[in-house]
């Protein structure tokens, strides 16, 4: 029991710079609340954690299974749409509802990893597109489930535990960072755990990996499945947040992207990447909008993130962690 | 009888790349594959750890039939392998890629982390623990492979090509790293090479493969003298003009 | 008496119901191969660029896009005929690609493939959000021109006049573009580029020079097809992942890196989307994105294939 929780919370065998960097930047985050009092800025800090938390999500199949999903936003839906659905029809209490949106993010992704693990590379990444946007047609087309119109969560008052709505953002920071520390630590576990180094070689190399006792198929499968569970739970945040969802708002191809392209720019294969990638894309975007102005800004901010990948690509797959690691090594042996 | 194969055929399409091959292996033995190029040594190796599936015939190990199964499942009843070109996980450690293969036997990480320790002691690795293979040299590299694959513990390695690409004193120190583990870990080996010096050596008994057929087998110096053997590797008319 | 007058209006009615039928299902497959011929010509140049270079670009439909805009802003500020348009969207397509090479794609084409992927997926992102960033994500459209709107009829059937115009233009393109490969040198350049680009080099081959030209048809073709959609399909900053998706779903099905591939498989999605358009209009891409999913799945050589 007791390694089990070392293994949870450990940073041994990370560097004391990362582990002092982290406990800084989690300092931060538990005040910033308190120092900053803009509506605009509390609502760019839960932006945040919240695409850092898709990204720790989506990291596990596409940084430390290097397998790049392009269709996150099909698994945020299934859990906007359980919690949403939940809430209006049956007043299910929020955190009953997460677990059906993550089982059923789960169970799709388990079903559809079957075939879809024959694919690799390209192959495979255009698939999770199609994927992902056949789903969002279907929601539209479904009515059941709103269909265009969406869904929306009736407004109570005051701060409301069980639904978990609030009238005021502070509640929602701690929300939100509470979901994420849940995820990140699940992360630190995962990276170090049996599973998690299978699907590391796995990526690495599937013949080594196999030969050394893995089976490649079911560990692929496994993690895809994981992705998806985590994935859901963002949506179910998304959903008691913004009180109102619907297949353009919380199943995109946009969204997909971005969720992509911050773990990527960031790091993918690092437990820092998405918190990088989110901190500098999530504001980046946000203030950029507000400084140019809403008409101007459309287009910009992505276009600054997609030059930053093309850059990225071409020079340091490993995006900006990688960048960080190279910089450290090069002390190590200089110094 | 750790090994038996029994009249194994693989196909390609058209190409019989291994037809009606047969032998035995008895545990505790160092057997070795010969043949030129093109002979279907990596075919027979590859039918055997499971990345191919053999067209017809069977193989069994320790007695359980073993045919086709794929290779994780070959690893864990008891085989392993390396790899020609080293198939390392270039963003592990040294460490966490042996670790990779304690992970077979065991879930517990602190449990693997020691066994990976161990193995790497064995092996004289201890101070490249934490460097990433590919900044290594190759013979460096080939005993992380050698080290990675006994953290399985198999009872019978397959070394595919161990020597390629080394200097004789290189292929002297990995003869000798490879007869030490062999004792301690009480491994049956199975190899196949092209430097003759490094197979020669080692085995005790050698198999010759040509054009896809077992040709031979018998002790290496006297498959080495036989006619047909020299006229698998050098032609017909080097074997007649001795 | 009363009862055979019923019957024969009965059979009348049926008669009649039957022929508007049949009319419908003549002028969806009518409908359907016109639209294929266009995701042919689409695809073409995907699987051009994947036969000479083994990678997959991820911001074709974006260079479609470009060709669209192209063929709108001359139809609106300088009120050009689109057809004019075509010549210079092929232009701008062609420098496009030629362009994504050199500055991009060359870079990163001996990096992993994560690498190459992200690679060609910020150039898409590049071209999208600059293109929603200089038009506004308005849909557009262009009104006026020769073909704009008009459309012919064949006994009791219409279609629409740029749309045939077009499948036209596309079948000339394929056949240009197959006779360029098959029968002169530098066809033969590139075709053995893109068997062998090792050997090709030893042999004097400029493959870089070969790549580039590559993406260069690539992007000229695609963005022609988009001028010629821009007769009749809405232009917005968006729609090039449709088209890629729906390029990568024909060549799929058609082989990665057959011609004659591209070509039927076209036509085979073009009936597709028509059909199951008919049938759940809102879902009818995803019919597209389910070929695509169970073709690279279960017969990854699609039809003509390597």
């Amino acid at each position: 029991m007791q390694q089990f929780l070392t293994d949870i919370f450990s940073f041994e065998d990370r560097p004391r710079f990362e582990r002092i960097g982290f406990l800084i930047f989690l300092l931060i985050v538990l005040i910033f609340p308190w120092i900053v009092t803009s509506a605009y800025g509390r609502a760019v800090m839960i932006k945040f954690l919240l695409f850092a938390l898709f990204g720790l999500g989506w990291n596990l199949i596409g940084g430390y299974g290097g397998q790049v999903d392009l269709g996150q936003a099909k698994n945020v839906g299934f859990g906007a749409y359980a919690t949403a659905l939940m809430i209006v029809w049956w007043k299910v209490p929020f955190w009953i509802t997460i677990i059906p949106g993550m089982v059923i993010a789960a169970m799709e992704s388990f079903a559809i990893a079957y075939p879809m693990f024959r694919l690799k590379g390209h192959y495979f990444a255009i698939a999770t597109l199609c994927v992902a946007l056949v789903w969002k047609e279907l929601f539209i087309f479904w009515d059941w489930t709103g269909g265009a119109r969406g869904v929306e969560i009736p407004i109570r008052s005051g701060a409301d535990f069980v639904y978990m709505q609030f009238n005021s953002p502070i509640y929602y920071h701690y929300f939100i960072l509470f979901l994420f520390l849940l995820q990140f630590y699940f992360m630190n576990w995962f990276r170090k755990s049996k599973l998690g180094y299978e699907v590391q070689a796995v990526r690495d190399n599937e013949d080594a990996a196999a030969s050394l006792g893995i089976n490649v198929y079911r560990t692929k499968v496994i993690n895809y499945t994981i992705t998806g569970g985590l994935g859901a739970l963002g949506g179910s945040f998304m959903a008691v947040y913004y009180l109102y969802i619907d297949p353009d708002a919380v199943m995109p191809l946009d969204l997909s992207i971005l969720i992509a392209m911050t773990v990527m720019v960031g790091g993918a294969g690092s437990i820092w990447g998405p918190i990088i990638g989110a901190a500098l894309l999530i504001p980046l975007d946000m203030y950029l909008g507000a400084w140019l102005g809403a008409q101007k800004r459309l287009g910009i901010d992505f276009m600054v993130y997609a030059v930053i990948m093309m850059v990225i690509a071409a020079k340091e797959p490993k995006g900006i962690w990688g960048i960080i690691e190279r910089l450290r090594k090069k002390g190590e042996v200089g110094g | 009888m750790m090994l038996e194969v029994k009249n194994l055929v693989k196909e390609f399409g058209g190409l019989v790349a291994n037809g009606d091959i047969s032998f035995e292996l008895r545990q505790g033995e160092i057997l070795g594959l010969i043949g030129p190029n093109g002979a279907g040594k990596s075919t027979l190796f590859n039918c055997i750890a499971g990345y191919y599936k053999p067209t017809r015939g069977n193989i069994f190990f320790e007695g359980k039939e073993i045919t086709g199964w794929p290779p994780h499942l070959v690893t864990r009843v008891g085989i392993a392998r390396t790899f020609q070109g080293m198939k390392m996980m270039p963003n592990l450690s040294v460490e966490e890629n042996v670790m990779i293969g304690a992970f077979c036997r065991t879930s517990d990480r602190q449990i693997a982390r020691k066994e990976a320790q161990e193995i790497l002691d064995l092996m004289d690795l201890n101070g490249e623990a934490r460097v990433l293979p590919t900044e290594l040299p190759i013979a460096l590299q080939k005993r992380v492979e050698l080290a990675r694959a006994i953290a399985t513990k198999p009872r019978l390695l397959m070394l595919d090509e161990m020597a390629a690409g080394l200097n004789p004193l290189e292929t002297k120190e990995i003869i000798e790293a490879l007869q030490r583990i062999k004792e301690e870990k009480r491994l049956t080996l199975f190899l196949t090479e092209h430097v003759m010096e490094f197979i020669m050596t080692l085995s005790e008994r050698v198999i010759v493969m040509s054009a896809g057929k077992k040709i031979t087998e018998g002790l290496p110096v006297e498959v080495a003298r036989q006619e047909k053997v020299i006229e698998a590797y050098l032609g017909e008319r080097y074997a007649k003009g001795r | 008496m009363k009862k055979k007058s019923g019957s024969c209006l009965l059979t009348a009615e049926v008669f009649f119901r039957k022929r508007d039928e049949m009319e419908l299902v003549v002028q969806l497959i009518v409908y359907g191969v016109l639209m294929g011929l266009i995701f042919a010509l689409i695809a073409l140049g995907l699987s051009l660029i994947f036969g000479v270079m083994n990678i997959v670009n991820f911001a074709h439909g974006e260079f479609l896009m470009v060709g669209m805009y192209i063929a709108y802003l001359l139809s609106a500020s300088l009120h050009l005929d689109p057809l004019f348009s075509l010549p210079i969207a092929g232009l701008a397509g062609y420098l496009l690609g030629v362009g994504s090479y050199r500055l991009l794609v060359h870079h990163i084409l001996r990096g992993p493939m994560v690498a190459q992927l992200f690679g060609t997926f910020g150039l898409m992102l590049f071209l999208r959000y600059l293109a929603m960033y200089i038009f506004t994500p308005d849909v557009r459209s262009v009104k006026q021109g020769i073909l704009v709107g008009k459309t012919l009829s064949m006994g009791w059937i219409s279609v629409d006049a740029s749309k045939v115009f077009s499948a036209g233009i596309c079948i000339l393109a394929f056949a240009a573009v197959y006779w360029m490969i098959y029968r002169t040198k530098l066809g033969r350049a590139l075709r053995a580029t893109s068997i062998d680009s090792e050997a090709a080099k030893y042999m004097g081959i400029d493959t870089k020079g070969m790549n580039a030209f590559a993406w260069g048809i690539g992007g000229a073709t695609v963005a022609l097809a988009g001028a010629l959609l821009a007769h009749f399909y809405y232009v917005t900053p968006t729609v090039g992942m449709l088209f890629t998706l729906i390029a990568f779903a024909t060549v799929a099905l058609g082989g990665f890196g057959s011609i004659v591939g591209a070509f039927i498989a076209g036509i085979v999605i073009g009936l597709i989307m028509v059909v199951s358009g008919q049938l759940v209009s809102e879902l009818k891409f995803s019919f597209i994105y389910i070929v695509y999913f169970l073709v690279v799945v279960f017969r990854p050589r699609g039809l003509f294939g390597w």
